[in-house]
């Protein structure tokens, strides 16, 4: 979910990726390369991201990924699920409604 | 830079993926470390620390190989790939069992366990039950019996009469033969030694079709009489006396004082057990005019050979009306006999039966326990990673996927334990085969047979899958939130799991109730039989049989014979007292017969309907050295001669049979050998002796003096003061003296055929007991997993209790309660099961009731004792925590 979320809006390549879900989650959740890699392939496998090389001037090529339709509805329930998750979590641990 | 891209290509291992695609990861990995880099020196790093930092975020390259590999893997998938992901899943599967050896040992141990004795038991079960026999078409091939239903004989061996009118009035049968116990008393260069043999009717090689190893089997010309010299020898005999010499064939031994001619070696195999044990040396019976004279003379074995197109059920009913018409036509002899029609398969292995079975239900129940002490460890690791898989399937882990991982995991323990399982079975059964062996028919050649060796690997591999499945199913279907939702941060485990590893436990706990509850039924029984008193001492008692009719032609000269070899024996330093007799307890070779008998004065019952009795021809020695108790009257005295009257001793139980509450000293009794009855005089009445087994009731019995009438079946029996082991010889030298050249059938002491009688019982209640031991076990290390698994999970309820002031007893007491609740309802379940299942025992069971309460109750205790044991640690370790450690495990 995190990873489908931070392509919402734009393509982005794998640096970016985990370079937002740190600066995001204010450090909390850092991505390594290790980790980060095999989880985009896996995703692009499954279709709900697909990934494409772009060449822009002065720059070496890269690979961006972008959300397919099928990630988004994917995002979706899993933004929902986490949602009701959380504010039971919240409920329950007494922080009050957000 | 572009050095990183070297450094990604020399670091990763090649992924197996198209070049194409390889070289993007590469430039995709590259790209990564040198953004990394990048971002690094910008925050003021060095250039070296700056490169540290960008490796850094790829630990492992192995791993990140495998994931990408794993990652890869196509929706729509090619199997090689596929397959390449499975063998990343069982190498990893193998890495994980080596680190968690503990329970990578508890669970392969007790699946060895369980898998090794079911793979014994089973092959000696199929060895012993189910293989063919090694003729052709076995199962045409027969055993016909008198039985008598009102006396409650089912087989009796036939009489000569009876087989010669069968045979004639039979149309069922392609052949029908008889087989007659006799001895070879062989003398060569060494000892005299006996062999065991038979006299077998014309045809009776065609009801077997079997193929002689050498030479030839016997032809009609074989049985006409004064040309029936020739043998064949059993292939053991061959081997062992002859040692396997081909020249031994046309060779004339000396068998019985007349030469005989080997005309051939009998093919290993081939042992039908009808006369208990098997034939060495096999001669042609002459089948003469006198056999339509012996009709109440029952001493054949008949075999016979069933027409193709007639069934079992025909021909018993064809027997039948034949045996009812004998009765009709010869009141005197038949009435009350018919004939039972037993499949020779039956015959061999009817009687092990029931114990092969009980042993298949135990190996079995052992096998569930271990299957679920797996279960319950494999499902508690599955818990315990129920969150890392969760994490993963949030990140787009394949649910299958997961599923095939945990599979994959319980493949290695599988194959460890079938392994395992495999080697137990293979000495189990060498042991068994060597100890048993004698005792139950066919195990002998019992080996590992490859369908069940297959059946093993299929069971281990189905125990662990099964075993496997459930967490794995769970985490299949698991929905996201529910499992985070499970998950703490230190041990993750679900209400349901703990649900199900209860039920696992109850199941578990009944189970080993209702070993236990057989095995000390068993052992209970076998301690009977024990100590029940067979009614004879038999410490220091030396058992010497000869069958002397042939060289001792006449009453006069067997008198002779034996009282002469009973001086040379008493006479011996050590020997105590020495007696004679023609049929001694627990003897298998004993001559034994009943004829029937009335007390003298009331009218003779009608034929048919006779009570009947033992007839056994004994000296003063016997009873005193077996020290049978004479209970009134006199035993016998040295004027009880051939010249004088005619007296007997009865046995207690044909006092009590004949002549009820009245004195049967100086009462006479009357017996029917042939036809005109014979009355001897009681002169006292001595205890009663079980003859067959241990178990069997005694029997009616009556004593004649060996001086009245000197019996050709002698067995000496002697008392000494030392061991009779270390005065075997220079007894066997005594008797010796009177004639160097007369075996002895049998020489071994009472002691021994106590032993053997037991034998077959005392293995079946050490193996039932060892199989209760171990469902003990197992069912203790589950109980101790479970509450060590509940007890983890209410760490922080304890901690709170503690923390509130909960005295630590009352904690222990608590978590003793929910242990021993489980093991409560385990145990309730279990006796209930055992008081079902028990009754099936019945037969095996001596003076034993399968409901004995006391039995229960003991059970009852020693598994609730047992639990408690097992939920102690737990429980002790649960009150000594640390309250405030305990809180902060949540």
């Amino acid at each position: 979910m995190l990873i489908l979320a931070q392509l919402e809006e734009v393509p982005r390549h794998g640096y970016e990726i985990a370079a937002r879900i740190g600066d995001r989650s204010g450090g909390l959740v850092q991505f390594h390369a290790a980790s980060l890699y095999p989880v985009l392939y896996r995703l692009e496998r499954r279709g709900l991201i697909q990934g494409r090389w772009v060449e822009k001037p002065a720059q070496r090529r890269r690979r961006y990924y972008r959300l397919t339709p099928a990630g988004r509805t994917v995002l979706k329930e899993q933004r929902r699920g986490w949602r009701d998750f959380l504010s039971g979590m919240q409920r329950a641990a007494g922080f009050g409604h957000v | 830079m572009s050095d990183f891209k070297a450094t990604v290509r020399s670091r990763l291992p090649n992924l197996g993926l198209p070049a194409e695609r390889e070289t993007e990861i590469v430039e995709e990995l590259a790209h990564q470390l040198e953004d990394t880099w990048r971002s690094a020196l910008d925050q003021g790093a060095t250039e070296e620390q700056a490169r540290q930092q960008a490796l850094a975020q790829i630990p492992n390259w192995d791993d990140l190989a495998r994931e990408i590999r794993a990652a890869q893997v196509p929706i729509v998938s090619h199997a090689p790939v596929r397959m390449a992901g499975f063998l990343d899943d069982l190498r990893q599967s193998v890495r994980t069992l080596g680190r968690d050896s503990g329970f990578t040992l508890t669970a392969v141990l007790a699946l060895s366990l369980g898998i090794g004795a079911n793979t014994a038991i089973f092959s000696a079960a199929a060895q012993v039950l189910l293989r063919p026999l090694p003729f052709p078409e076995p199962e045409r091939i027969v055993t016909l019996w008198e039985n008598n239903i009102k006396d409650g004989i089912e087989r009796d061996d036939v009489s000569p009469a009876n087989f010669l009118d069968w045979k004639q009035a039979s149309a069922s049968f392609d052949a029908m033969a008889t087989s007659n116990p006799w001895s070879f008393d062989f003398i060569g260069e060494s000892e005299p030694e006996k062999f065991r043999g038979a006299l077998v009717s014309e045809s009776y090689f065609d009801i077997l079709r079997v193929q002689p190893t050498l030479g030839r089997l016997f032809t009609a010309a074989d049985h006409r009489p004064g040309r029936n010299n020739a043998v064949l020898l059993s292939h053991g005999l061959w081997k062992r006396r002859f040692g396997g010499d081909h020249g031994v064939m046309g060779r004339a031994l000396n068998l019985n004082g007349r030469p005989a001619t080997v005309i051939g070696v009998l093919p290993p195999d081939l042992d039908l057990r009808l006369h208990g044990l098997a034939e060495e040396v096999i001669a042609p019976q002459v089948v003469s005019e006198s056999w339509r004279l012996q009709r109440r003379a029952t001493y054949l074995k008949v075999v016979a050979r069933l027409k193709p197109a007639v069934s079992l059920e025909q021909a018993r009913q064809e027997m039948s009306s034949i045996a009812a018409r004998l009765a009709r036509e010869l009141p005197v002899e038949n009435s009350g006999v018919g004939v039972t029609v037993v499949p020779l398969l039956e015959h061999l292995v009817g009687g092990v039966r029931p114990a092969l079975v009980l042993l298949m239900g135990a190996a079995g129940m052992v096998l569930l326990i271990a299957c679920v002490n797996v279960a319950n460890l494999l499902l508690a690791r599955g818990v315990h990673r129920q969150r890392e898989f969760a994490i993963r399937m949030a990140l787009g882990a394949g649910g299958m996927r997961l599923a095939r991982q945990l599979l994959t995991e319980a493949l290695p323990m599988a194959a460890l334990g079938g392994l395992g399982g495999g080697l137990l079975a293979f000495w189990g059964l060498r042991i068994a085969t060597v100890q048993l062996g004698a005792d139950i028919p066919r195990l002998e050649e019992a080996t590992l047979n490859t369908s069940v060796v297959f059946f093993a690997g299929a069971l281990s591999l189905l125990t662990a899958l099964g075993s496997a499945l459930a967490p794995a199913v769970r985490v299949h279907r698991a929905q996201l939130q529910d499992q985070l939702k499970q998950g703490s941060r230190s041990a993750s485990f679900g209400v349901q799991t703990l649900r199900t590893k209860s039920v696992l436990i109850v199941l578990e706990v009944a189970v080993t109730v209702v070993l236990l509850v057989a095995c000390a039924l068993l052992l209970r029984s076998f301690w009977k039989l024990l100590n029940s008193d067979p009614g004879f001492a038999s410490e220091r008692i030396a058992v010497l049989q000869q069958f002397i009719w042939r060289q001792y032609t006449t009453p006069g000269k067997r008198l002779i014979y034996g009282t002469q070899a009973l001086e040379n024996l008493g006479a011996l330093p050590g020997v105590e007292v020495a007696g004679l007799v023609s049929a001694t307890p627990l003897l298998e070779s004993s001559m034994d017969s009943s004829y029937p008998a009335w007390v003298q004065g009331e009218p003779p019952p009608p034929p048919g309907q006779e009570r009947t009795a033992f007839h056994t021809i004994a000296t003063d020695g016997y009873f005193s050295s077996l020290r049978i108790p004479l209970l009134s009257g006199r035993t016998f005295r040295d004027n009880d001669r051939a010249d004088s009257s005619r007296v007997v001793l009865i046995n207690q139980t044909m006092a009590r049979r004949f002549f009820g509450a009245a004195d049967p000293v100086g009462r006479g009794i009357a017996v029917r050998y042939r036809h005109a009855p014979v009355v001897y005089e009681v002169v006292g009445v001595v205890g009663d002796v079980r003859h067959e087994s241990l178990i069997d009731p005694p029997r009616a019995e009556f004593f004649q003096p060996f001086a009245q009438n000197p019996s050709g079946a002698i067995i000496f029996v002697v008392r000494s003061s030392l061991d009779p082991e270390f005065l075997m010889s220079s007894m066997k030298q005594a008797i010796w003296k009177i004639d160097p050249t007369f075996p002895f059938y049998r020489a071994t002491t009472m002691e021994t055929l106590v032993k053997e009688s037991l034998a077959g019982r005392r293995m079946q209640t050490v193996l039932l007991g060892a199989f209760a031991f171990l469902a003990l076990t197992l069912a203790a290390v589950g109980i101790y997993g479970v509450i060590s698994f509940a007890v983890a999970q209410r760490t922080h309820e304890v901690g709170i209790r503690l923390a509130l002031g909960a005295r630590r007893a009352s904690v222990i007491v608590m978590i003793l309660a929910d242990g021993l609740r489980l093991a409560a309802i385990g145990v309730g379940l279990g006796l209930a099961l055992a008081a079902v299942a028990s009754r099936a025992l019945g037969s095996l069971l001596y003076e034993t009731s399968t409901a004995d309460p006391a039995i229960y109750a003991a059970i009852a205790a020693l598994v609730i004792a047992v639990a408690a044991q097992a939920c102690l640690a737990p429980a002790w370790r649960a009150s000594r925590q640390d309250p405030l450690t305990a809180l902060r495990t949540q």
